[in-house]
């Protein structure tokens, strides 16, 4: 699909061909049927359709690059030349005053019914002070944008949930959209970053039907995170036959057997990843190699940490904290209870060779 | 010094299956629990030819936690309909005379006063049985959020106990070392009270029948 030959290096014009590709693709990712692409397509090209305001807030601008980087550039494309993109501090071409006048006049002009896309976390503390843009901490801007937009789309794990920015001890107060924003219906695309297809299905499903996909108790569409990763994973087989990646690098490595054992973070995890995968090469992370980090989850930093150990250090608090591995707590309270057990009984004898009262004369009646 | 014992029916015979019931499925449950963390023989190594491990391991962990639930289930059935010593308020320090109970327990298993054993179970005994039933539901809640991540069901009220699903793992792990606590613990005493007492403790869960001092035997 990549028609570099077609529109050339440098050329950013999509190809009528792209388009209707990038339709199909976002079709099939929200499991439609190809009846349905017309009307995708309709609606990706009416002149009615909402523009949108593209808020940057503590975040890495993984997610934008992501989404313009991919080696196959239409996704990329087709997203930007689909939506009427006011304000997108990344890509825009106004500066300054100009870029927040775009802003003001965009949310004036549609008020109610422009979409807002919101990337990356909110810092709360302190009023907020940790993130400003023009002026206007973080807060003040999403208070200001997000009750006047039709609905709010929180894109990667930031937005969604706070992400790295809220990893214990959250210094900044960190919160995602959700948090905030009340009344207005609010889509989390989260992931580290997320899948282009999965943030232009649910564009593309708002656009056509006016309204946003159904999601899960986090606000996530069920399209694309309803499945778990461990159910659909190409290594599952291997999962199930108990043969695992010892080491990074070994025999079952090379042989591409579960990274289970390696901290694979799928069991835990919906997202389409395995199906859908990234930059249209057929790679995601297990693909790769490496296992899954559960980038999609709440507060994945703290408890998919370490990513190659299967489950979350446990903080004992002592002092400045002692960090350890689950099992090696369980086995403390195992020695230490056999320990409490042999101590107890060891008092019992003691007690009885210094009283010497052994039981002599009991007379049992049956 | 002399003491006889008479014979009496502690426990009904549902009560003694759940409890074996118990005893198995959590020996299958921590067992496959703990290769299901951490699959620490495998296929290709250990057992050396192909098998599906792994899912039988699966498989023998859902079939022993639904044998525990259906004991969960008795048991607590039991704690309102069973016979004197299998109902929670002859063991809850909840009655006057139950709280004196509670405190005398912990002095006999400190060997500062040794109290006159009774047909049922002390009240320490019936607090860290309900301690272990609440402990259990969150057990089997979390396992069923964990066996069906797909339902829409229960992830709304799962996630809103549990947190994620990595959230519901680590729980159903670290609380799984408070059953092997118990079942540590729980055969100690057991034992203990058998040879400070005679009354037959460990015997009783098999047949029923517990020995019971006609006098009170003066140990001290």
């Amino acid at each position: 699909m990549a028609d570099h030959s077609e529109s050339g290096i440098g050329d950013l014009r999509l190809t009528r061909r792209s388009f209707i590709k990038g339709c199909t693709m976002a079709a099939a990712a929200l499991g439609l049927s190809e009846s349905m692409i017309p009307r995708l397509v309709s609606a990706a090209t009416s002149p009615q359709r909402p523009p949108v305001v593209w808020l940057h807030f503590q975040e890495c601008t993984g997610c934008t690059e992501s989404l313009l980087r991919a080696s196959h550039p239409d996704i990329g494309r087709l997203i930007l030349d689909l939506i009427s993109l006011d304000y997108h501090e990344t890509v825009m071409a106004a500066a300054g005053y100009q870029a927040e006048e775009n802003l003001h006049n965009t949310i004036e002009k549609y008020d109610g019914k422009f979409l807002c896309v919101v990337e990356g976390a909110i810092p709360t503390k302190d009023g907020g002070v940790y993130c400003k843009i023009g002026g206007r901490t973080a807060m003040d801007i999403l208070a200001d944008v997000a009750p006047r937009s039709a609905a709010v789309i929180a894109i990667g794990t930031c937005a969604s949930f706070g992400g790295i920015q809220a990893a214990a001890p959250n210094p900044t107060g960190a919160v995602g959209v959700q948090d905030l924003v009340q009344g207005k219906p609010i889509i989390n695309i989260p992931g580290c970053p997320p899948n282009p297809i999965s943030f232009l299905g649910t564009v593309l499903y708002y656009l056509s039907w006016k309204k946003l996909p159904v999601t899960d108790n986090l606000g996530r569409p069920l399209f694309a995170y309803g499945r778990k990763i461990h159910d659909h994973c190409e290594r599952r087989a291997h999962f199930d036959e108990g043969r695992f990646v010892e080491r990074f690098g070994d025999e079952g490595h090379r042989q591409g057997y579960c990274l289970y054992k390696m901290g694979c973070k799928g069991p835990a995890t919906f997202s389409n990843c395995p199906a859908v995968r990234f930059n249209d090469v057929d790679q995601w992370p297990v693909s790769a190699g490496h296992g899954c980090c559960g980038c999609t989850e709440p507060s994945f930093w703290d408890s998919m940490t370490p990513f190659e150990e299967r489950l979350p250090e446990v903080k004992i608090p002592l002092g400045q904290g002692t960090v350890s591995s689950a099992e090696s707590v369980g086995k403390t309270v195992a020695a230490v209870t056999a320990g409490a057990i042999g101590v107890h009984a060891a008092a019992g004898v003691v007690r009885r060779l210094a009283k010497g009262t052994a039981k002599k004369d009991e007379i049992r009646k049956e | 010094m002399r003491y006889e014992f008479e014979k009496y029916r502690a426990f009904g015979q549902l009560y003694r299956i759940t409890h074996w019931i118990f005893a198995g499925s959590c020996v299958v449950l921590i067992f496959t629990g703990f290769y299901i963390y951490e699959p620490w023989f495998t296929t290709m190594l250990e057992i050396g030819y192909d098998d599906f491990t792994v899912a039988n391991m699966r498989f023998l962990h859902f079939a022993a936690a639904y044998l525990f639930m259906g004991a969960v289930t008795a048991r607590f059935y039991l704690w309102f309909f069973g016979n004197k010593q299998e109902r929670i308020t002859d063991a809850l320090p909840v009655t006057k005379r139950n709280i004196k109970n509670f405190w005398g327990a912990i002095l006999n298993y400190l060997y500062i006063k040794f109290h006159v054993p009774r047909l049922g179970h002390n009240a320490l005994a019936g607090t860290t049985y309900l301690i272990t039933f609440l402990l259990s539901m969150v057990m089997i809640f979390s396992g069923f959020y964990l066996l069906y991540p797909g339902s829409v069901q229960l992830q709304a009220w799962g996630g809103s106990i549990f947190g994620s699903q990595q959230n519901a793992r680590f729980l159903h792990f670290i609380l799984m070392f408070y059953f092997i606590f118990f079942a540590m613990v729980h055969i100690y005493i057991a034992v203990w009270n058998d040879v400070m007492f005679g009354e037959g403790l460990v015997s009783a869960i098999i047949s029923g029948s517990k020995f019971l001092h006609i006098k009170r035997p003066k140990i001290d």
